[in-house]
């Protein structure tokens, strides 16, 4: 039996302060804190590196916070089959440097790499600006190892890019938010390293001309690897980055650059640095703010995004920063409201836009004063009785992460 | 009120089954059921009572309502081309073939979907969008034929789900209808709907769940340039080598494929191709922006040479590159003309072990006594050993089967899997248990469950041992399975 030990204050899952808390150190003795809390029917909430714990509403109650931290072993590296398994609290970091030793990495890039963890990333379904090229988690999962509610051991898909042998248990549990199992590891594809990357940043840009420059460059058949829309104070700004070998970089960038400038935009091949720094003014941003939400609705909705979701909450949340990926249709906002009654306002009209669209919006970090006045999912979705029968046949008694997901569940 | 299996006869469960979808759309005559008695694998047949084809979901939600009423299984069909028997019919149940559902429903190019009905054909999507530069992505060798439902049912892949994924990479949105006759939408077109992702658990749950009345798919721009190349070499060790190098060299090639002496023996006979009889040949398409394309070909021209190719041949023009790629597509039934019969198998093995299971193949095939046929998607490692028997020589059909098994329990033994595309089905439900812990399927079991406690779809599938899901609501009834003593209830 692992020894819990008492919470510390920052150690409290959005207000809510744990009894306990477990740091197993393998995955067997992480199977048998499950196996305790089963027998004393404890709550249990699992933390990696708690960078989207602000994700979802607040757990009903924690008995036992487990910490996936020392669970940090690359179990397997195959390069040549391009896989890797490894343990849950594994960070991002971490097996991005094991894989770059080999010119491989992870095609996922959420920000806070040093801190998330590859559990927490596919608990929370975490990305960044390469989901333009390589999807989210669920693109690139193909295997995981769980411990259910009562205890019990138990993996799904395999280790091979392509296998259909069962029902697809890793992408079930991408974005669960730790309502369904533990996850103790994970194996995902890997790509290779890109030889060459270079980005063009337009500015400035309309929402109108962003989204019909990003029409041109599917017309065009050109590939983008991360196409980034960036509204802060002052105008929009648009990052487009380019992949793969020196010379398909080269001319994609210049046939990029030839769309630009036929829009009559100004457009300018960053140098390194300024690549550099625009992705990193990227992912400060995302980071940024004491309220952040998750944007979502159809790409040809820009427009109506940024005038009934992006400015209201520019203005709601104070000094409001939103990125958007107009290629996929996903995107982040946040601020540091001095106000959270304005606040909550302007994610009301925020949420009633994209849903209106056919979107979504939900709450990735805000103060209590704001979740008391604004629903971390939003109304639940059409299947949300289906997703209560897979709780209670996965978790009967409902003991993990209670309250935390769509739903109430 | 609900009626026990048992009680409703054929005849009354035909009339109501007709008030729902037409006299002409409810077959009980045994000439019409005969022809649903296996799907793309041909053995194992079994009769269904009855075979309806809906024509809408309205239509579909009260053939499940009476289903469900009278107590009777559920088997979903698209277009039978499936080769593990996901589609065989379940004794004393009824088949629902969706294959007059085939609308296309709604295209949308900005946002890059298409929403359409499950009877629509495979490559009828990209029909349906390729004058505007538009196509579908996932190719299964029977695209021609092949429904979208069976793809979302089977997770369906293909030669070039290499560097594009499979179906459930391409799914974006489905109608289903669950038992009893529930409606659910699961996904959209807009990105990240929030709850659990069900559409994922959906796609290859090979009709276990539900229905699927509408299906909303990815479209992809086509990409600019594809360059397509043909390498021959001595043996699959230097093929294999040449794989490998290509992949460690950071290409991602649209497809890689593989063929063997007798499968490249079979593809010629069927097509008239001059391909020399070596002992293994490589078929790449690498595709992207042009000198993205030109590049990664002349680099994986140079890899394939300097691992050993005898020959390069690059296609001079589209009709012959369509021709290279039809020897490869037609190898499966091709091989019909080297054998009476064959077994196709579906493993996979981790890329790099490809030139040491093939050695292995040979080694187990002539143990054996027989000959095996070799045809894979070499970039993923997915293995279609075809094996070649003649059924009216005694035994040779159970020595065939035996060869099979051992095959797939050999890509497990190396961390592989027993179906890479063609799912578990009927026929490799036996093997689930050589992949997968008892803990590994009661867990997915469970996940059936929350969609299909009663085990209304496609009941005999997948797991290897049947079972039932506990706490059913309601007063006890046992199911027709558990009375006739073939399950136990857990």
């Amino acid at each position: 039996m692992t020894a819990t030990r008492p919470a510390r204050p920052d150690e409290a899952v959005l207000g809510v302060a744990p009894g306990a808390v477990a740091e197993p150190a393998t995955v067997e003795e992480a199977a048998e804190v499950m196996k305790g809390c089963a027998r004393d029917r404890q709550r249990l909430v699992f933390v990696g590196g708690g960078t989207d714990l602000g994700v979802g509403a607040p757990p009903a109650g924690v008995d036992v916070l487990l910490r996936t931290g020392r669970l940090s072993r690359v179990v397997e590296h195959s390069p040549s089959d391009q896989i890797v398994v490894a343990e849950a609290g594994l960070t991002l970091a971490a097996l991005q440097r094991t894989l770059a030793a080999h010119g491989q990495r992870l095609g996922l890039d959420p920000p806070g790499a040093e801190q998330a963890t590859l559990g927490g990333i596919v608990a929370a379904n975490a990305f960044g600006a390469h989901r333009t090229r390589f999807g989210t988690a669920r693109d690139l999962i193909i295997g995981l190892s769980i411990v259910r509610a009562d205890g019990t051991a138990a993996r799904g898909g395999g280790k091979v890019v392509k296998n259909v042998a069962g029902f697809d248990l890793p992408r079930l549990f991408v974005g669960s938010l730790g309502t369904l199992g533990l996850i103790t590891s994970v194996t995902f594809r890997l790509h290779p390293l890109p030889e060459a990357s270079a980005t063009v940043a337009v500015e400035p840009i309309t929402g109108g001309q962003a989204r019909a420059l990003v029409v041109a460059t599917r017309e065009a058949q050109l590939e983008p690897a991360s196409l980034m829309l960036l509204a802060g104070s002052g105008a929009l700004r648009l990052g487009v980055r380019f992949e793969g070998f020196g010379p398909g970089v080269r001319q994609q960038t210049g046939r990029f650059s030839g769309l630009v400038q036929a829009a009559g935009l100004r457009g300018e091949l960053l140098d390194e640095a300024g690549a550099e720094a625009f992705w990193a003014r990227h992912e400060a941003a995302r980071t940024s703010g004491a309220v952040r939400v998750r944007l979502a609705a159809p790409p040809s909705a820009l427009e109506q995004v940024l005038a009934g979701a992006v400015a209201p909450l520019a203005g709601g949340l104070g000094q409001g920063w939103a990125v958007l990926d107009p290629w996929v249709g996903c995107g982040f906002a946040g601020g540091t409201p001095a106000d959270p009654a304005s606040a909550v306002a302007a994610l009301q009209r925020a949420r009633e836009a994209l849903v209106a669209l056919g979107g979504s919006l939900t709450l990735a970090a805000a103060p209590p004063a704001v979740r008391a006045g604004f629903d971390a999912w939003g109304a639940p979705p059409a299947a949300v009785e289906v997703m209560r029968r897979l709780k209670a046949r996965l978790d009967p008694e409902g003991r993990l992460a209670p309250g935390r997901f769509v739903g109430g569940i | 009120m609900p009626e026990s299996h048992a009680e409703i006869e054929t005849d009354e469960l035909a009339r109501r089954m007709s008030a729902v979808v037409g006299e002409a759309h409810c077959i009980s005559d045994p000439a019409g059921l005969s022809v649903y008695e296996c799907d793309g694998l041909s053995h194992g047949r079994i009769r269904p009572r009855l075979v309806v084809l809906p024509a809408s979901t309205e239509e579909v939600v009260e053939v499940v309502r009476l289903a469900h009423d009278a107590g009777v299984p559920l088997v979903p069909r698209g277009s039978g081309t499936g080769l593990s028997g996901g589609a065989r019919p379940t004794p004393g149940g009824v088949v629902v073939a969706l294959s007059r559902m085939r609308r296309v429903l709604e295209v949308n190019l900005e946002d890059g979907w298409v929403r359409l009905e499950p009877g629509v054909i495979n490559l009828d999507v990209t029909r349906a969008v390729q004058g505007r530069g538009w196509y579908y992505a996932p190719d299964p060798s029977s695209q021609s034929i092949c429904s979208i439902g069976g793809n979302v049912a089977e997770n369906s892949g293909g030669a070039h789900c290499l560097k594009y994924g499979f179906t459930v990479n391409h799914v974006l949105g489905a109608r289903l209808v669950l038992d009893g006759g529930e409606v659910v939408d699961l996904g959209g077109p807009s990105p990240d709907t929030t709850g659990y992702d069900l559409l994922a658990a959906l796609v290859g749950s090979e009709g276990m769940l539900g229905i699927v009345t509408e299906v909303t798919l990815r479209l992809l721009r086509k990409p600019e340039a594809t360059r397509t190349f043909l390498a021959t070499f001595p043996s699959s060790d230097e093929a294999g080598e040449a794989v490998s190098g290509i992949i460690a060299a950071g290409i991602l090639p649209a497809a890689i494929e593989m063929m063997d002496t007798l499968a490249i023996q079979a593809a010629k006979a069927a097509t008239g191709l001059n391909w020399p009889e070596v002992g293994s040949i490589l078929l790449m398409d690498v595709d992207g922006p042009l000198a993205e394309a030109e590049h990664t070909s002349a680099a994986a021209i140079g890899i394939a040479r300097s691992a050993g190719a005898l020959e390069v041949r690059i296609p001079v023009d589209e009709a012959e590159r369509q021709l290279m790629w039809k020897g490869r597509k037609s190898a499966f039934a091709a091989v019909g003309r080297l054998s009476p019969n064959y077994m196709v198998e579906d493993g996979v093995i981790p890329r790099s072990e490809i030139a040491r299971v093939l050695r292995e193949i040979g080694r187990m095939a002539g143990e054996a006594g027989l000959r095996v046929a070799n045809v894979f998607h070499a970039g993923d490692g997915n293995l279609h050993p075809l094996v070649l028997y003649d059924a009216r020589n005694p035994g040779e059909e159970e020595k065939a089967a035996k060869l099979g098994g051992d095959i797939l329990r050999l890509c497990v033994r190396l961390g592989g899997s027993i179906t890479g595309e063609h799912g578990v089905g009927a026929e490799k439900a036996a093997y689930m248990a050589d992949m997968f812990a008892p803990e590994d399927l009661e867990t997915m079991f469970l996940v059936r469950c929350a969609f299909d406690p009663e085990a209304r779809f496609n009941p005999d599938k997948v797991f290897p041992t049947p079972r039932l899901c506990g706490e059913r609501p309601g007063p006890y009834r046992p199911h027709p399975a558990e009375a006739a003593g073939l399950v136990e209830r857990w």
